[in-house]
């Protein structure tokens, strides 16, 4: 082993800088791509490269990063949470109502919040792990589920005046970051650090990349995979109360769609939808190109439909980049 | 199908293929190979894995560009890189993972690309199964053609892959390990239908390890070792270990080594344990330093009374108990905490996280001992496992490299080995050299036997027969998911012994039994 390990070293050794840099470039192929974004929108429009949009696009990404992490846990046991969006709206929906209904503390509307979305998660992967029940097939009953519960709190308006207090959520924060900016950051170092150094991270990674495989190894698939359904809804549920907290209403078409988005930021941070492969890292960056997108388009008043198409133009190539680097790296 | 009979003179050339040079990421993997091919004989493409066999088979079958050298079809050059090419001048590949479509039925399978219409377009199907069927009757299968191909046992599904090729017009037939995936009975049904291929004019090339399967196929022997032909011999002018010294490089004195003795301590007891409903119950125990082998034809139940001991699968009744602890049934975990370790069948399938590094999947059976409150830690991981690794002499780029980038001999290095950085009591071991190529199997086999020799209980099940009479302390015989019979050391050492295991595990007289068709179990 020793003698083949000093092989490869003094190959890499003898390599020229500009393919070491190459090299490098390769491996990170979507952090070249963002850069590219960057630099075009900072040329194109003088108030896209300021602490204050840096800002803008960092609190409108925060809702997404939560859902984008648990998709990510999710879409590594090689399944797929497509109710996110829904639950996103029944525990907006959960939270409002419970500011309504039980005064004016902001711990009510956290507690349901982060419950309805919970026991959605919980449903998801209790029929996902111990009925057999395919995950695209058990979170799009899901989808249909949460967003009818989201109409029936509300009976199918939106939740109006609410105490002030509800807002604190979304709106308080220290020099500038808010709260969901905050919990974005914490949450993302959090599962990086998870799903890198610890025993349920690479239980994740071996039941997505051969479930049999890690079973005999002596890892209960079951259980973890009933966890990341649980974990992908309990964030989904924070991301509802962010969102609603924003603008003190709840609103049961709240988060409608934002699973693709999820699933978008989730597949061009090099995630495989077979499982097994992908990193936090990775989404974060997709998740940053996506939310660049959105607000570089914006400041530049392109129209919100002609944005539809170009963001879908950009999601493709980008992963068109990915599996054309991926082959390169081989 | 017209098989005229080709004019076997020697001076026809189907395949040749001149200077071949290849290489990949700057390391050379032929380097200026020479071959030729000519009608109706079967050549045995010798070597390790890794000597550049699958290469050298790619490259005559059109489907990568040499960086030198040329491929010549009946003296036409070849076009590189064009496998549609080389299909049309009748050079056709079977490759090492069958190409066939489960769900489709035989005979859909057999004509997909080049369906016979109606002249309105439509699919003439009866055409397709009475052509078929014609076909498959030229080499003596008499399957239904209209069957699901998920329904044939593996080597009959790998004989329909090469009634396809011909069926097209293969005058060159190139099989990639045609036997890797498949029993030893089946072995010589495919024997016939090379055979037969050759008396059709075909040129078959086959790419083996197996010293068993040249003897009964091929009459021409090429070994690589390396990427440069080191023997090319009639099969009549060379001995086994001139095959074998010609493909490791060296002598190999002994393939196996000495068994060493076995106490009274019995470590494992199977007792009354039923593997599949209706089978007859299964009663044994291991003792301390003693290899158990489990011999049997495929569907035997071999593989499932392994799975059923270390408790990934539920038996129908019965008790497993180890070192007088009960295991629990569907519970791997709780084998695990008994010190028993398993390396399965299906090293791809159930063995290894091919998308994982070496470190974490050693790391995964043993998780608890390299974590603390749920963090792992590194140090104590890197440490355990590298020096299991290096005590296993696996050939690596590092704890890091990815086991989907390692050779079959070194995953199985890692399956068996990351079980070692803790004790292990008894181990069960399925065909643990499925796929490994000579060098590396002496090694597995010193492995096994030192570690009876630490005092671990074996159990072994093998489909190789010297295996079994050779790495074992005693056998069991299995037919029907039950135990057909019972060897001894003694009696393994009996020069009739493979008769008598053949007799029990088909449950026939040997000198009736037939190759006739059973679906796999």
């Amino acid at each position: 082993m020793s003698t083949t390990t000093a092989d490869v070293v003094s190959t890499q050794d003898s390599r020229s800088w500009g393919s070491l840099i190459g090299d490098f470039l390769i491996r990170h192929i979507m952090i070249v791509v963002m850069l590219l974004i960057v630099a075009f929108f900072a040329y194109r429009s003088a108030r896209f490269a300021t602490p204050d949009n840096l800002l803008t696009i960092l609190i409108a990404a925060a809702p997404f990063a939560l859902i984008a992490l648990g998709q990510t846990l999710v879409i590594l046991t090689g399944g797929i949470d497509l109710s996110v969006g829904s639950v996103i709206a029944a525990s907006a929906m959960a939270a409002a109502w419970s500011a309504k209904s039980f005064g004016d503390n902001p711990v009510y509307p956290l507690i349901a919040a982060v419950l309805a979305g919970l026991i959605a998660g919980a449903v998801n992967g209790f029929v996902v792990a111990r009925l057999n029940v395919p995950p695209f097939i058990a979170t799009l009953g899901m989808l249909t589920l949460a967003s009818g519960v989201a109409y029936v709190i509300g009976g199918g308006a939106p939740i109006n005046g609410l105490p002030d207090s509800y807002g604190m959520w979304a709106n308080t924060g220290v020099g500038g970051l808010t709260i969901p900016v905050i919990l974005m950051i914490v949450a993302i170092l959090a599962f990086a650090f998870i799903m890198r150094r610890t025993t349920y991270g690479l239980r994740v990674y071996a039941i997505g990349g051969n479930r049999l495989a890690a079973e005999i190894a002596g890892v209960r698939s079951r259980s973890i995979l009933f966890s990341v359904y649980a974990i992908s809804g309990l964030l989904a549920g924070l991301s509802g109360l962010m969102l609603s907290s924003r603008v003190i209403t709840g609103a049961p078409n709240l988060g409608q769609g934002y699973e693709l988005d999820a699933i978008a930021a989730v597949v061009i941070g090099g995630a495989s939808l077979m499982g097994g492969r992908g990193t936090v890292w990775g989404t974060a960056i997709g998740l940053l190109l996506i939310q660049t997108i959105n607000n570089g388009l914006d400041l530049l008043l392109v129209p919100a439909y002609w944005q539809n198409v170009i963001k879908g133009v950009i999601i493709v190539a980008a992963v068109t980049v990915d599996v054309w680097a991926a082959k390169r790296r081989k | 199908m017209p098989h005229t009979v080709v004019d076997a003179s020697t001076e026809t050339v189907m395949l040749l293929c001149e200077g071949i040079e290849m290489s990949f990421g700057g390391v050379p993997v032929l380097k200026g190979v020479d071959l030729r091919l000519r009608p109706g004989t079967v050549t045995a493409l010798a070597g390790e894995n890794g000597a550049g066999k699958s290469t050298l088979m790619k490259i005559a079958s059109g489907q990568y560009k040499p960086d030198a050298g040329e491929v010549r079809v009946l003296g036409e050059i070849l076009p590189a890189g064009n496998t549609k090419a080389a299909n049309e001048r009748g050079v056709a590949i079977v490759p090492q993972e069958l190409a066939s479509i489960p769900e489709l039925t035989v005979y859909e399978n057999l004509f997909i690309g080049r369906e016979i219409r109606t002249p309105l377009g439509t699919l003439n199907r009866r055409a397709m199964i009475a052509e078929a069927r014609k076909a498959l009757g030229e080499f003596g299968l008499t399957i239904d053609p209209t069957v699901q191909v998920s329904t044939l046992p593996v080597g009959v599904r790998q004989i329909i892959e090469i009634v396809k090729a011909t069926s097209r017009g293969a005058r060159v037939l190139l099989l990639d390990e045609p036997t890797s995936a498949i029993a030893e009975r089946e072995v010589a049904r495919l024997a016939a239908v090379v055979h037969n291929l050759r008396e059709q004019g075909v040129a078959v090339l086959f790419t083996t390890h197996k010293m068993e399967e040249i003897r009964a196929m091929a009459d021409r022997v090429v070994v690589l070792r390396d990427g440069k032909l080191i023997t090319d011999s009639a099969l009549s002018d060379i001995t086994d270990d001139g095959i074998v010294t010609a493909m490791i490089g060296r002598e190999l004195e002994n393939l196996f080594p000495d068994l060493g003795a076995h106490s009274d301590d019995i470590v494992l007891a199977v007792d009354e344990l039923v593997v599949a409903p209706g089978a007859q119950p299964i009663s044994f125990s291991v003792r301390r330093g003693e290899i158990l082998g489990l011999a049997g034809l495929v569907g035997a139940g071999r593989t499932e009374l392994i799975e059923c001991i270390y408790g990934i699968r539920k038996a129908v009744s019965g008790t497993v108990t180890v070192s007088g602890h009960a295991l629990r049934p569907g519970r791997p975990g709780s084998s695990i905490a008994q010190h028993v370790a398993i390396v399965p069948e299906d090293r791809k399938g159930a063995g290894a996280v091919l998308s994982m590094s070496i470190l974490d999947n050693a790391t995964l059976p043993r998780i608890a001992a390299f974590s603390h409150l749920g963090v792992i830690t590194e140090r104590k991981r890197k440490s355990a496992i590298g020096e299991t690794m290096r005590s296993m002499r696996l050939k690596s780029n590092g704890l890091g490299q990815h086991m989907e980038n390692l050779s079959g001999g070194n995953q199985q290095k890692v399956v068996l080995g990351r079980w070692l950085t803790g004790t292990v009591d008894t181990l069960l071991l399925d065909e643990p050299t499925r796929g490994v190529d000579v060098g590396a199997r002496s090694e597995i086999y010193r492995i096994i036997v030192e570690l009876a020799a630490q005092g671990m209980a074996v159990v072994m099940a093998s489909s190789d027969m010297p295996e079994i009479l050779s790495l074992a302390h005693r056998a069991l015989v299995m037919r029907e998911f039950g135990v057909a019979g019972e060897l001894t050391r003694t009696q393994l050492a009996a020069p009739d012994v493979q008769d008598t295991i053949f007799r029990l595990a088909s449950g026939l007289d040997a000198s009736t039994a037939s190759l006739t068709e059973e679906p796999n179990a």
